[in-house]
């Protein structure tokens, strides 16, 4: 089965597995056995700003990342397509794909709130292969704004992997079928001026859990954001 | 085309259902999972066996270079210098080296100092068998609003959770947790709660005091442990143990948090200053051990069949108490616990298949003093240090200084590799921890 598919399956897969794909009250699952908090019952401290970068979108167009990470509540993601790691970048995009869908049922979401998948392996996801990912994005205009995006280079990503922690290494075999490349799941919350919030990894990426900080982070004043 | 691609997408999606299911069923059962077993759960994973154990130990005056150092051993099956310190890294002058611990990628590890409050970072990605030391936290009690004697450094997501021992405003035990960027930038404090502290069920028990912090990623759970302060962890332990007024500034209590939230919920009176915690592994086991120093007592933190969260002494450490339990270690099959005793050097095994009746299994004296253990995922493999607290320590001959290394059958445990830190020069050796050049995800 081509790779691309293959992941992108499994990113399907995933976010049926946590409950159908437009239910707006997930429950339990056994590997996040609790319930979730309210939005706004809870503090979000600032863990850092968000770093800019040199970065290319879907169509091959030059962007700033910084445009990607102001204006709007952002959950961005980062993944290589190529992984087929069950609890890794296919959980990643299955939770996005989550929080797309139930984004084209709330306004407030739909208006607020913008998705980023960005690649840490330029070589092999080009603008045209992020474009063929992102046919997971719901085609619904009245869902969040979900950006698909890849750097140029090994030069212009690596600022952007320390700036945001992203460890990244290659396997020793690069055939592995779970794809070539070792790596921190990580997923980050991004306030509207750039903070980074939260931090998610496969212990915590819980899409109850990243929603109700989404809202969170709503529900806050502008001016309050410190 | 996206339509159609998302339906084939779809009915694809399906199969891959039983694919992740296998997937994760495999690594469950094939021992794909490795490393070190009371390691936080965020932590990127060695893969294979380890092949290096940092061990932050604490200087002694007159030894050697006297200051507290990073000693790196050599640990790699087959290797010539196995069993052999391959590596050391002064970090100049003495701070009271305790605990310390990774950031979650496994770049980098924290180190800290319980007197300077220092947490000292060194660099185990580039070249494991040789950790650069990369910068010092040296404002400590001034950016976290007072905490002082950082314990340990528990990796989460991006970030660690720094419990603390102490305050700066009288030395006492009222703490707090704090967390930093794993850049080293301060995010936020939180104190641990009070009998004032509102909305926490068991608020009577809360004392403020500190120890370890644990995660249960699968229930959104964090517990915390309650120690004692500077002025009595600085002191020397013959003088404490005569001063009845300072014997009661110890803990005696567990906090429940809700980990996402970082808000306390349940306070447990535990008494007799319980220390470290060890939460189950297997998928439905939510419960945690620990043991306390002073009541020589093993207790369980776990979920009723109510889901409520309950508290109870489980069993008793030693004949009659008075061993000093300090360090613990789980199995990763959650099915023996072993117990370090300060006060005789022996490790107690217990088999905790039924965690709500431990039954011990075996004993074994490691040393004239011991506290840490570190396990291997296998279960084959154990480490011991012997240091406690400077002032703590034994005297005279009673104070040896070892890192020992041992193979366990599953009856008794046999010695592998013997390093006396003092022959060596090297000084108190505490806190162990697993490196190696194969890190996976």
């Amino acid at each position: 089965m081509n790779i691309l598919k293959h992941t992108l399956a499994t990113s399907l897969a995933f976010a049926t597995l946590n409950g159908t794909l437009w239910a707006t009250d997930l429950p339990r699952t056994a590997d996040h056995d609790y319930d979730a908090p309210a939005p706004g019952s809870y503090k979000l401290p600032i863990v850092k700003r968000a770093a800019d970068g040199e970065v290319l979108d879907s169509d091959g167009r030059p962007l700033r990342l910084s445009e990607l990470t102001h204006g709007r509540v952002t959950v961005m993601s980062f993944i290589y397509t190529r992984c087929a790691a069950a609890k890794a970048c296919p959980m990643a995009t299955g939770v996005l794909m989550q929080l797309h869908r139930l984004s084209a049922e709330d306004e407030a979401l739909a208006k607020h709130l913008r998705l980023v998948s960005i690649s840490f392996d330029p070589s092999a996801d080009t603008p045209s292969r992020m474009a063929a990912y992102s046919a997971l994005a719901d085609s619904s205009k009245s869902a969040a704004e979900w950006r698909f995006i890849t750097t140029a280079s090994q030069a212009r990503l690596k600022p952007i992997l320390d700036a945001y922690g992203q460890a990244v290494d290659r396997k020793k075999n690069p055939n592995d079928p779970t794809g070539p490349l070792n790596h921190t799941l990580r997923v980050f919350l991004i306030d509207r001026d750039g903070n980074i919030r939260n931090i998610y990894s496969s212990g915590t990426l819980d899409v109850r859990l990243v929603l109700a900080d989404v809202r969170t982070l709503l529900a806050e004043q502008p001016e309050k954001n410190t | 085309m996206k339509r159609s691609i998302s339906n084939s997408l779809s009915r694809i999606a399906f199969r891959s259902l039983a694919g992740i299911a296998t997937l994760t069923a495999l690594a469950a059962v094939s021992g794909l999972r490795a490393d070190e077993t009371c390691s936080s759960p965020y932590l990127a994973r060695i893969e294979g066996q380890e092949e290096f154990v940092y061990v932050w130990t604490l200087g002694v005056q007159g030894l050697g270079d006297g200051s507290d150092k990073l000693v790196t051993i050599d640990v790699k099956p087959g290797s010539p210098n196995y069993g052999k310190v391959i590596h050391t890294n002064s970090v100049g002058g003495r701070n009271e080296a305790h605990h310390g611990g990774f950031t979650d990628d496994r770049r980098q590890l924290w180190l800290s100092g319980l007197e300077t409050s220092r947490i000292f970072i060194f660099d185990v990605h580039t070249d494991p068998s040789k950790p650069r030391y990369l910068k010092t936290i040296e404002n400590f009690e001034q950016i976290t609003g007072g905490a002082v004697g950082p314990h340990g450094v528990y990796a989460l997501p991006g970030r660690v959770l720094v419990p603390c021992l102490s305050n700066a405003k009288d030395h006492g035990g009222r703490t707090a947790l704090v967390e930093f960027n794993n850049d080293g930038g301060y995010i936020t404090t939180h104190w641990l709660p009070t009998k004032d502290t509102p909305g926490i069920v068991g608020a009577e028990f809360a004392d403020g005091y500190g120890y370890d912090a644990r995660v249960s990623p699968r229930k959104n759970v964090l517990l915390t442990t309650s120690f004692t302060g500077l002025n009595n962890y600085l002191r020397d332990f013959g003088d404490l143990v005569k001063d009845a007024a300072a014997m009661k500034e110890f803990g005696n209590s567990m906090v429940l948090w809700n980990f996402h939230t970082r808000q306390p919920q349940k306070a447990f009176h535990v008494p007799g200053a319980p220390l470290e915690i060890r939460w189950a592994w297997g998928e439905t086991h939510n419960y945690a051990f620990t043991a306390t120093a002073l009541g020589s007592k093993l207790w369980l933190c776990y979920e009723d069949a109510n889901g409520e969260w309950q508290a109870k002494e489980v069993a008793n450490i030693g004949p009659g108490g008075g061993v000093l339990p300090v360090d613990i270690s789980l199995s990763a099959d959650d099915k023996t616990l072993f117990v370090d005793c300060f006060g005789d050097g022996k490790v107690r095994v217990f088999d905790v298949s039924n965690p709500h009746q431990p039954r011990q299994i075996c004993e074994q004296v490691i040393g004239r003093q011991l506290n840490m253990v570190s396990q291997s995922w296998d279960g084959k493999r154990l480490y011991f240090s012997s240091s406690l607290l400077a002032h703590w320590d034994k005297s005279g001959d009673d104070n040896e200084q070892f890192v020992r290394a041992y193979h366990w059958d599953g009856r008794e445990l046999k010695p592998a590799f013997d390093l006396d830190f003092n022959a060596l020069k090297l000084g108190r050796p505490h806190h162990m921890l697993f490196g190696s050049t194969q890190i996976g995800g």
